[in-house]
């Protein structure tokens, strides 16, 4: 009853120093966890995995430095799928920090060897067009023309001047869409406008908090898959068999569930066996 | 450990917000003060730069003189600075909200409704579809106001509101995942990129 | 018989033969190579069943072409790499590439043409060399007034409006419309009660959102009617704003209800004040009231985000009271664990339209519903439907691009 008495009123600060410990030890002592793609994840992959060498298309990133660790194992890991799998990749993001963190994710596909000799060449196997400020009106807008939307790209190149972008009119040319996304504008903007609309095939990733909300849209087939945070990120990781983040990180997610989940059971007894001995 | 001065101030700021688990400091208040501040002149700038520059004055100077329109409506926006001539910003903020709700009248109920009715419409053959549609139609019997909860309507708004808290369970269960991964992301800042423990 | 083979006259016919007949072998040889490698230089079968019409349901100045695949895409000697498409305005005329597509796709759409004139198509099967469909057309382009293919989406909107129009209408007529009892709301004179019962403050946030939003409106309507209890107990309410905007509103709801229930001198504008637009600032301005203050209740009431848990969970530490209602689905789920009383999502609405009595919100709760008893019955029906394989009802809700 003491026990019980003492978890129900403990001091949250021991349950944070346990959390701290959860994350910061498995990434002192790592272990490799086997990864059970979800259907989800795997649905991204397929998708990616059966388009044709030649094909275009476009990674959108919504997301900005905060949600960075859960989105940006994501971006790498679908830069690193399409150019092994010779996709040209057109950039762009509806935040603002969104195409930045496109080219730092650039650069670290770019440090692995297999990537650096495969000497892809910006303006003819990837752009990055940068951000546009409007959100779904920027997508409906990219469906009557794209070079109008983005006249330039980040760097302020004008589009006629990428050979990639030469033929590119409007949502007609583009194969397959891979939108990341950390919240509003995002997601469910692109498969109201660029799916239902413009009917492209599209994928997604997003952070955990706003899986539960995008998983309708894999059930009636809006999105061919969903990357739901850092565990879809280590999907992805798995599933291309490269390496990143998102595995890296999975055991101290995995050890500070488990210490969640045991507190929530501890917890709920707790709560059950004192309220018991009060009403006796 | 690194050299990189940058680095040191952003390892700064994060120990400053984490102290907070402990209890509330003046290393806290300092950080958060420091974010608030930074982040309102960095948006401000960024918007001068990326939207009004390029969206606005940029066409304009095209001679895409129509844009004017658009220009004008945003000042208005902040004529409710000016108690005097305030209303006129409701003009602006009539035609955000007009051309919002057309544009997305159609598309909601296309994208949100009628498509998510034809992903209901399975056959009940299987264990899943029948939890499916159960949870779906429950679901809206919780969410129906002309009659009272009693009964059989009652039962299945019970049933109901159980499938949205399985529901919440899921999403509360999602966002401590997100939670944590951000946690280990500013962890293995810390360790790795400052202190250059973890390679 | 002479058995060597090397004899000097046969050896002599001999060195003329051999040199010729390996020439010819050679020849032959070279032959059967020459006549194997035209995989390289023979073009890809042509694509095949060429259509070109008008692309439906559009405002014009488009063409669709659809083609199946050369026979040597994917298949047979898999050496298509892509195809393009051409067009000329005469059926002799000179054709000009307006567009390409990668290998395995078989429909492009030409949106370079102009409405009312007569174009011909022809599409090529594209590998080192190249082979051509035969021509079509001539095809015109026009746009359309009416998408058919939403002509579902249309009747849900007539439908809907219709409904809401009624509903709205009879309201104002003054027909009464039941709208049931919602549990939080019971409680939120209850909560006023105890506050006053213990001499300490009402804490009232209306969200993180501007006032265009339908839950801030909602909110301000709950703040009245908390508002006015509060009047009549004579306890202190407090109501710090995120928006300036939605803070001159807050001020002129609460006068008005302290008005109504006779005691206008009691109102203090001071405790209705503006804090801080940024959103974690704010969290932070207001979990210092809270412990400073010792509220004893708090109402969460309009659009919130991240910093929910954080609002909540300070209060919840502090051991107030707390109602909160939000249709941010993502923050739910905190409240529901921090908070005494929620209202998700749409009870929120309800709630709101429940205590103002307000005909626009009454008739649009109460078309809400046929709405929903409209979609039951749809989605039982469709259930069984799909069961039978009786596919024509589904296809209904099927809505063309």
């Amino acid at each position: 009853m003491g026990f019980f008495r003492g978890m129900l009123n403990l001091d949250r600060r021991i349950i944070f120093i346990l959390i701290a410990g959860a994350v910061v030890v498995p990434l002192f002592i790592p272990f490799h966890l086997k990864m059970h793609p979800t259907p989800a994840s795997q649905g991204l992959y397929n998708a990616v995995e059966k388009l044709p060498e030649g094909s275009t298309v476009i990674i959108s990133g919504e997301y900005d430095p905060g949600t960075a660790p859960e989105i940006q194992p994501m971006m790498i890991g679908a830069l690193k799928h399409c150019f092994r799998k010779g996709i040209k990749v057109i950039l762009m993001g509806l935040w603002p920090q969104g195409p930045a963190l496109e080219g730092q994710a650039l650069q670290e596909v770019f440090k692995e060897k297999e990537f650096k000799e495969m000497n892809l060449q910006y303006g003819k196997d990837y752009v990055n067009l940068g951000y546009k400020a409007g959100g779904a009106v920027v997508i409906q807008s990219m469906g009557t023309s794209i070079p109008a939307t983005f006249p330039t790209d980040m760097a302020g190149t004008p589009i006629e001047k990428l050979p990639l972008m030469k033929g590119i009119r409007n949502f007609n040319d583009i194969t397959f869409v891979l939108d990341f996304s950390a919240g509003d504008p995002g997601t469910p903007a692109w498969v109201m406008f660029a799916h239902d609309r413009f009917h492209v095939p599209m994928a997604a990733g997003c952070t955990a908090v706003s899986a539960p909300m995008l998983y309708p849209y894999l059930q009636t087939k809006q999105l061919s898959g969903l990357l739901g945070g850092l565990k879809g990120a280590a999907d992805y990781e798995w599933l291309t068999k490269s390496s990143g983040t998102g595995i890296r990180y999975m055991p101290s997610q995995s050890i500070a569930h488990l210490v969640i989940v045991i507190f929530i059971i501890i917890g709920n007894i707790a709560f059950f066996v004192v309220r018991k001995g009060e009403k006796r | 450990m690194s050299t990189d001065i940058g680095v040191w101030i952003a390892a700064f700021l994060t120990l400053g917000i984490l102290s907070f688990l402990y209890k509330d400091n003046p290393f806290y208040k300092v950080s958060e003060s420091i974010f608030i501040g930074v982040s309102a002149a960095y948006w401000f700038v960024y918007m001068i730069y990326n939207v009004i520059e390029p969206n606005l004055l940029g066409n304009l100077q095209k001679g895409e003189w129509w844009y004017a329109v658009a220009g004008i409506l945003g000042v208005m926006m902040l004529f409710r600075l000016i108690p005097k001539i305030g209303w006129l910003s409701r003009w602006a903020v009539a035609f955000m909200i007009g051309t919002g709700a057309g544009l997305n009248f159609i598309v909601y109920l296309q994208s949100n409704v009628m498509k998510q009715i034809r992903g209901t419409l399975a056959p009940l053959n299987s264990i899943g579809n029948i939890m499916m549609i159960v949870g779906v139609i429950t679901g809206l019997i919780y969410f129906f106001f002309s009659a009272e909860h009693k009964g059989l309507l009652g039962g299945a708004a019970k049933v109901g509101i159980w499938f949205i808290m399985v529901s919440f369970g899921a999403s509360f269960g999602y966002t401590v995942m997100a939670r944590i991964s951000l946690l280990i992301g500013r962890m293995h800042f810390l360790f790795s990129d400052w202190l250059g423990l973890l390679h | 018989m002479d058995t060597r083979f090397w004899t000097k006259e046969k050896c002599k016919w001999r060195r003329k033969v051999l040199p010729l007949t390996a020439f010819i072998i050679l020849l032959a040889l070279w032959g059967t190579i020459r006549a194997q490698s035209p995989v390289d230089t023979l073009p890809p079968s042509p694509p095949t069943e060429v259509t070109a019409f008008d692309t439906p349901n559009d405002a014009g100045k488009n063409i669709t072409i659809n083609w199946k695949l050369s026979t040597d895409d994917g298949a047979g000697r898999n050496i298509v790499k892509g195809y393009d498409i051409l067009r000329s305005e005469s059926q002799e005329g000179k054709f000009e590439v307006v567009g390409s597509v990668v290998a395995g796709i078989s429909t492009f759409q030409d949106d370079k043409v102009k409405n009312r004139r007569n174009y011909f198509y022809k599409v090529r099967a594209k590998d080192h060399t190249s082979s051509d469909s035969p021509t079509v057309g001539p095809v015109q382009a026009s746009g359309q007034w009416y998408h058919k293919g939403k002509t579902v989406v249309l009747i849900f909107v007539v439908i809907f409006t219709a409904l809401v129009i009624y509903f709205v209408e009879s309201a104002k007529k003054g027909k009464k419309l039941y709208v049931r009892p919602i549990p939080g709301m019971d409680a939120v004179d209850e909560a006023v009660g105890r506050a006053t019962e213990m001499g300490r403050p009402i804490l009232y946030i209306l969200g993180l959102s501007t006032i265009s939003d339908v839950a801030t409106i909602a909110s301000l309507t709950i703040l009245g009617r908390v508002a006015k209890k509060v009047a009549e107990f004579q306890s202190k309410l407090l109501v710090p704003c995120y928006n300036p905007i939605v803070m001159t509103v807050a001020q002129e709801v609460v006068k008005n209800a302290y008005l109504d229930a006779g005691r206008p001198d009691s109102y203090d504008e001071s405790n209705i004040w503006f804090l801080s637009s940024s959103q974690f600032a704010y969290a932070a301005g207001v979990n210092g009231i809270m412990l400073r203050e010792k509220t004893a209740t708090n109402f969460y009431l309009g659009m919130f985000y991240a910093e929910s848990l954080i609002l909540a969970e300070t209060g919840n530490i502090a051991g107030s009271i707390q109602i909160a209602g939000t249709d941010a689905v993502t923050q739910l789920p905190f409240f529901i664990t921090s908070c005494d009383y929620t209202l998700i999502g749409e009870e929120f609405y309800a709630a709101s339209a429940y205590l103002s009595r307000e005909p626009k919100l009454l008739g649009s709760i109460k078309a809400q519903d046929w709405g929903k008893a409209g979609l039951i019955a749809l989605i039982i029906l469709g259930g069984f439907f799909a069961s039978f394989h009786f596919d024509t009802f589904i296809n209904l809700f099927t809505v063309g691009h």
